[in-house]
């Protein structure tokens, strides 16, 4: 292939989103049918006929808010959406906006939360997440200017991203090619310049795949890379010793104990550790676990309301269980109802409902609090660990 | 589910060692006899279970194939915090993790539960051309550690159904008694009863 690196990035992931309904192939099996198809993002998943209906319906239901979207783009004007948002009803007294702008960032809420048509969401996800402000501070050929400084330079962590290239979303059609690759690999290793506390971390590779697919171009997806590290998800979740990761791992237990106290309490009996599944949820924010169209859903509200929405999607998930967890004693029970959920979440409605809608108040501020309140405990913990190890070494 | 007049004895099961030392392709070969050159990457852990018994007993194995960079490390006492036994494999082909994996097993010891089944896997067994920790000294520094000790290669099976068998054995509640050596196995007492496996 000619062109090179630099053109290449410019031509964008031809994605068909709008392929006709699915045709499932059947396999047989003894007693069930189960079906393999690719999904809207090109993932291969199995399921039974019932999560093929399901997943037309929300094909359906996509076209539908498709549809609601344009008809308030005829109301508001073109790109209402992307105008500035408010953040809290008190900025309004103190900026003394106009009402107008404050109904429009309720509809956006609400309309969000319903979900983003596919082929609106690069533009949406870039304003609402803050995306397109911070690029906007750094000239124009900030990325193209990054990739031509880091090319051919090995670290540790371009050794570990060439490693993980081929093991992301494998057999996938077009991230499992040389262009998919090279593609991945230039975010990447771009972002690990850019910030080398993170660096690379495992996980993020399967972020940037999905981001890749959604934004189309490489330098979108790099900038909801930054945006989602830098402002979204709370600091070094992905860094050193993944203490944020620790930290909200601790704050969603607190979070379970108190909003799904029976099932908090039953895993606790088993000496189940929640983390064990939490986290993969977390660092890869859902990406391997959840469907792709349900993980672009949870993404449309993360990147408009902040990291919490993490908790209220695993909660949620554990919530929908409830009664099947109850009855488990041992813990590949659980493991197995947990994970069988999450892969046929095919209806992202029926998850965003529950975690909007069952899981009862959660501020931002109440979060906080609660990460705050954790993190000298996780602080003092890894230190510990860390101070062992370094001990370890000394004896030898 | 039934445990129709067999004793299960449930022992959760930690593989600890550095990256690429083969961790999960020993795991996938004991559960599932297969070996692969790729494998989606695995991020925190992934849980198995496979059930083997051993004479009158059968242990239930559920296993935790830990993964990740370093910094992932710091995850590991989630996995092995009330584990009965832990696989802390290196690389017969590199002598870091060889190192590495000295410090898996003070760390176990310390703060891993006090009656835990360490093994020490050396694995790559088959890679014999490239060997850099020669089994003398791993099997002396298990000794000296009170560790079972076993060369092992994922790709050609060798030493790994043994390994878990052992480990099975030395289980506290299995067989309180046990010395610490190897036995040679009658093969018609031992027999894999179920396999499933869950990708994490
Ligand atoms: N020759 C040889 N290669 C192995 C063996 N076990 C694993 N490998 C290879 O070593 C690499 C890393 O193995 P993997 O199981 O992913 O290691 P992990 O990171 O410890 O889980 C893979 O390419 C495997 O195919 C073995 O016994 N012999
Ligand atoms: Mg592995």
């Amino acid at each position: 292939m000619y062109g090179g690196a630099q053109t290449q990035r410019e031509v964008p992931i031809i994605w068909d989103t709008r392929d006709p309904y699915l045709k499932p192939k059947p396999i047989h099996r003894k007693t069930n049918i189960t079906v393999k198809f690719t999904d809207l993002y090109g993932f291969t998943v199995e399921g039974n006929v019932d999560d093929v209906n399901v997943l037309n319906e929300v094909r359906e239901r996509v076209r539908q808010q498709g549809k609601a979207w344009w008809e308030l783009e005829a109301s508001k004007g073109a790109n209402w959406y992307l105008q500035p948002k408010i953040s809290s009803i008190s900025e309004v007294a103190v900026s003394n906006l106009k009402i107008s702008v404050l109904a429009n960032t309720l509809a956006l809420n609400r309309l969000i939360r319903k979900g983003i048509p596919p082929v609106l969401r690069p533009k949406v996800w870039l304003s609402v997440s803050g995306a397109a402000k911070k690029r906007s501070t750094v000239p124009e050929s900030y990325y193209d200017d990054l990739i031509k400084a880091v090319e051919g330079k090995v670290t540790p962590a371009t050794r570990q991203i060439d490693h993980d290239l081929p093991r992301t979303f494998p057999g996938h059609p077009w991230l499992d090619t040389p262009e998919g690759h090279a593609s991945l690999r230039r975010v990447l290793v771009a972002y690990s310049f850019r910030d080398s506390d993170v660096g690379y971390c495992q996980g993020l590779n399967y972020v940037a795949a999905l981001l890749l697919l959604v934004m189309k171009t490489e330098e979108d997806a790099f900038w909801m890379l930054a945006v989602l590290l830098e402002n979204v998800l709370v600091n070094d979740c992905y860094t050193d010793n993944l203490s944020g990761c620790h930290v909200e791992q601790r704050v969603f237990k607190d979070l379970l104990a108190k909003k799904c106290p029976r099932i908090a309490s039953h895993l606790e009996s088993m000496d189940f550790d929640v983390s064990l599944v939490a986290t993969e949820w977390f660092l890869c924010l859902f990406s391997k676990s959840l469907p792709s169209e349900t993980t672009m859903r949870v993404w449309d509200v993360l990147f408009n309301e902040g990291a919490k929405v993490l908790f209220r999607v695993a909660l949620a998930i554990f919530k929908m269980k409830e009664e099947q967890l109850l009855v488990t004693h041992q813990i590949g029970d659980v493991i197995s109802i947990l994970q069988s959920a999450t892969h046929h979440l095919f209806d992202p409605d029926e998850l965003l409902t529950v975690a909007f809608d069952k899981i009862g108040s959660m501020t931002t501020n109440a979060i906080t609090k609660q990460r705050k309140k954790q993190e000298p405990a996780v602080m003092a913990e890894l230190d510990q660990r860390l101070r062992r190890l370094n001990s370890l070494k000394e004896e030898k | 589910m039934a445990t129709t007049g067999i004793n299960y004895i449930p022992a959760k099961l930690v593989l600890l060692g550095e990256m690429g030392t083969g961790k999960s392709s020993l795991v996938l070969r004991f559960v599932k006899g297969q070996f692969f050159d790729y494998q989606e990457s695995t991020i925190g852990a992934a849980f198995f279970t496979q059930t083997l018994a051993v004479n009158e007993t059968t242990a239930k194995f559920e296993i935790w194939d830990t993964a990740g960079q370093e910094r992932y490390h710091s995850l590991a006492p989630m996995y092995y915090r009330g584990a009965a036994a832990a696989i802390v494999v290196y690389d017969i082909s590199n002598t870091d993790s060889f190192t590495r994996a000295k410090k898996w097993v003070e760390e176990l010891r310390q703060h891993g539960n006090p009656n835990m089944v360490i093994a020490l896997a050396g694995n790559k067994a088959d890679l014999v051309d490239n060997k850099q920790v020669e089994a003398e000294v791993a099997q002396t520094y298990a000794q000296d550690n009170g560790l079972l000790f076993l060369e092992t290669s994922a790709k050609t099976a060798q030493g790994v159904n043994e390994l878990f068998l052992e480990i099975a054995r030395r289980l506290p509640k299995a067989n309180p008694t046990q010395p610490s050596r190897m036995i040679v196995v009658d093969r018609s007492s031992e027999r894999l009863v179920s396999t499933s496996y869950y990708c994490c």
